[in-house]
């Protein structure tokens, strides 16, 4: 104690000095403490893929949503004289007011400038020997001539129209089927179905998994061997089998999809569950947990299964893009929703048989699957790469 | 060795068994029978037909007598075509699917394992960036947008190859591609992260270290190590290809199992259903078991008591 206190009156009086707060809270934790899905959330936002999917998403949804009540058209409004029409037209023009336009199967319409759809023009007098219609826009004469490709719009003296412009179908913008079915509010339906599909597929899926694995890994033993050994048997044989089968039996349609999706898609989340169970129940919190006797639902709902929140996440999101993918498969082998509703696999599988003249059917429903796809995929991986880092590679 | 074969084999006739069960039970289940039509056919002929596919009998007879009849390979008569067997269906369309199936595989390993190493030894470098563009490609585009996509390009703008048919060999390319798409892509994907992950392991410093030709440390240490997890999914790759054939056949016009597949779903034909159903799973059990033995044979480190 007397070296001490000699020891300080060592000390010169300059050293003595009062510190102030910036030294004194230095060791202080200045950080907010982030839970889990926040952290997550944050590693999620600087995954640029991953957030160009989320937003792609959200459009889609909202798209799906909202979409239909800005077109002018119903899904199932058909106009059979508007049918087949492309979403790029060719106009002519007859005079300073009026344009024509000369689609498949020798139709011709009369389109503004613009390229809106006015009328299907009825012929005045046709002669098929000779391969030529006449037909009559406001008062001038037009007469097709269809005896060579290309075919040959002529006036009444016989000079051909002046081939005008390009123009967007501003009727139809996605064009319209082989019943004048506007494709635009079609796929925008199509989304509807196809996104409500993978959503409620995958809710059913999550709380059959969740349970099915849950309940197997938490009671281990005889019980997870067999209820395991049931998993594996139904995952021997491709996923897709058990599907078109179920599907045979309960006939086409949105509920039967849901159902036959639901009812098998679920081994996968079981199998996740399970082994993510089996790890987090040797913890000591469980433990605790059963030392003051907690009941076991509890351990398994309370304490368990939010632990395993980040794979069952994942597996979620990655199983939404596959249950779009089931149901377009179904669809266009004929299993799917059926007329006059339409799913992007149905408008692929109706557009199929027109490819060589109307490319543009197929292109909309093909172009809405692989983007919804790409974002549920980014979105997926990001996820995967935001909840579970130790999966990351 | 051969406990763990004896233990596979039976899981497999299990599981065969089951799937048997599962779709009998399921077809007998629809409401009303096989000759259910739109049109009411006469109560006489309906009796008689019947009759003449015992479908008079009780639902365990009949599952009984299906099952004798499965046990000796036969499959039964399709009741949509006269005098067509389900067995002779397959025997017609198997032969295409499986030459179909069989380029699938090997164009998807030919390329796929070459590509993912590639990838990997150049990574976060203009060829992986390709690479795996390709690849997310690949796997996000169902098969039946690239085959029409393909069909639309090379077959109907380009005019270089069929649109349909398997005539010459031109008719196939198009077919393969398209099937194999995705499992190219997931193979690409799975072997570049597996080298990734085996190119950080201290025997290839070792490798490297002792002097060991570069060539020799990637393909002997680095290949042969990562192509593990890619034997594992030649399985369910198979898997992937047969489920994608069926669409595949269908939008090329291939005479193949799938196709009849698809076709028998459509005119609910319910025998041939059931019939290529089973054969299907079984074909499946039996490549997923060949799998697991040639996963033995690679890997020397697998223990066989397990």
């Amino acid at each position: 104690m007397e070296n001490l206190n000699s020891n300080s009156k060592n000390i010169p009086k300059e050293l003595w000095t009062k510190i102030d707060d910036t030294e004194k809270n230095k060791e202080q934790i200045s950080r907010k403490s982030l839970t889990y899905f926040q952290d997550s959330w944050r590693r999620l936002k600087e995954n640029k893929m991953a957030m160009i999917g989320l937003s792609v998403v959200i459009i889609l949804i909202l798209i799906a949503l909202f979409g239909p009540m800005f077109s002018p058209y119903e899904y199932s409004d058909q106009n059979l004289s508007y049918s087949s029409l492309t979403p790029r037209l060719d106009i002519y023009k007859v005079s300073d007011d009026s344009y024509i336009h000369l689609a498949n199967g020798l139709r011709l319409y009369r389109v503004t400038e613009s390229g809106k759809i006015i009328e299907l023009l009825s012929a005045t007098e046709q002669n098929l020997i000779e391969k030529k219609i006449t037909y009559d826009v406001k008062g001038k004469t037009v007469l097709l001539d269809f005896e060579n490709q290309p075919f040959k719009l002529l006036d009444g003296n016989g000079n051909e129209y002046s081939y005008h412009d390009r123009v967007w179908n501003k009727t139809y913008l996605f064009g319209s089927d082989d019943l004048g079915r506007d494709i635009l509010v079609r796929v925008i339906y199509g989304a509807r179905i196809s996104l409500l599909i993978a959503f409620v597929a995958t809710v059913v899926n999550f709380f059959i998994g969740v349970l099915y694995g849950g309940i197997a890994g938490y009671a281990g033993g005889k019980l997870d061997n067999f209820m395991m050994r049931i998993v594996d048997i139904i995952s021997t044989v491709p996923l897709m089998l058990y599907v078109i089968l179920l599907m045979v039996v309960l006939g086409s349609g949105l509920k039967p999809i849901i159902i036959a999706l639901g009812s098998i898609y679920w081994v996968g989340m079981a199998r996740i569950v399970r082994g993510q169970i089996l790890s987090l129940k040797e913890q000591e919190y469980v433990l605790a947990a059963k030392s003051i006797g907690t009941r076991h639902w509890r351990i398994l709902t309370r304490h368990l299964l939010p632990n395993a929140m980040g794979p069952i996440i994942v597996s979620m999101t990655m199983m939404i893009p596959r249950a779009i993918f089931v149901e377009a498969f179904l669809s266009f082998i004929g299993l799917g929703v059926s007329a006059p509703k339409a799913s992007w696999g149905t408008l692929a599988n109706d557009a199929l048989g027109a490819l060589r003249s109307y490319p543009h059917q197929l292109f909309f429903p093909a172009l809405a699957i692989c983007v919804t796809m790409f974002a549920f995929n980014f979105l997926g991986d990001g996820l995967r790469d935001a909840l579970d880092p130790r999966l990351r590679k | 060795m051969g406990k763990f074969l004896l233990k596979r084999v039976i899981a497999m006739v299990i599981t065969i068994f089951l799937v048997i069960t599962l779709t009998f039970l399921l077809m007998h289940s629809i409401p009303g029978g096989p000759f259910t039509k739109e049109k009411k056919v006469p109560p006489a002929i309906e009796e008689a037909l019947n009759k003449k596919y015992n479908l008079d009998d009780s639902l365990p007879k009949q599952y009984i007598d299906y099952l004798k009849r499965i046990a000796k390979l036969d499959l039964g008569p399709s009741f949509q075509y006269e005098g067509m067997t389900v067995n002779k269906l397959i025997k017609d369309g198997f032969p295409t699917s499986a030459k179909l199936g069989s380029f699938t595989v090997l164009l998807t390993l030919a390329l796929g394992i070459p590509f993912g190493v590639l990838s990997a030894l150049k990574q976060n470098k203009w060829p992986d960036y390709i690479v795996m563009f390709l690849a997310t490609l690949g796997i996000t585009i169902p098969a039946f947008v690239l085959a029409t996509v393909f069909i639309y390009f090379f077959a109907l703008k380009l005019g270089l190859l069929p649109t349909f048919g398997l005539d010459s060999w031109k008719g196939y390319i198009l077919p393969v591609l398209a099937l194999a798409g995705y499992s190219l892509s997931f193979i690409t994907r799975l072997t570049r992260s597996s080298m990734l992950e085996v190119m950080q392991q201290d025997y290839i410093r070792t490798a490297r270290a002792k002097g060991l030709p570069e060539r020799v440390v990637i393909f002997k240490h680095g290949l042969r190590n990562s192509i593990l997890p890619v034997v594992t999914y030649v399985g369910p790759m198979i898997a992937a290809i047969l489920t994608g054939s069926f669409v595949i056949e269908k939008i090329f016009a291939l005479p193949g199992m799938g196709r009849h597949f698809v076709q028998s779903i459509t005119n609910r034909d319910y025998t041939t259903i059931m019939g290529i159903t089973i054969f299907f799973a079984t074909f499946l059990v039996f490549m997923v078991l060949i799998v697991d033995i040639v996963y033995l044979l690679v890997d020397p480190r697998i223990k066989l008591d397990d």
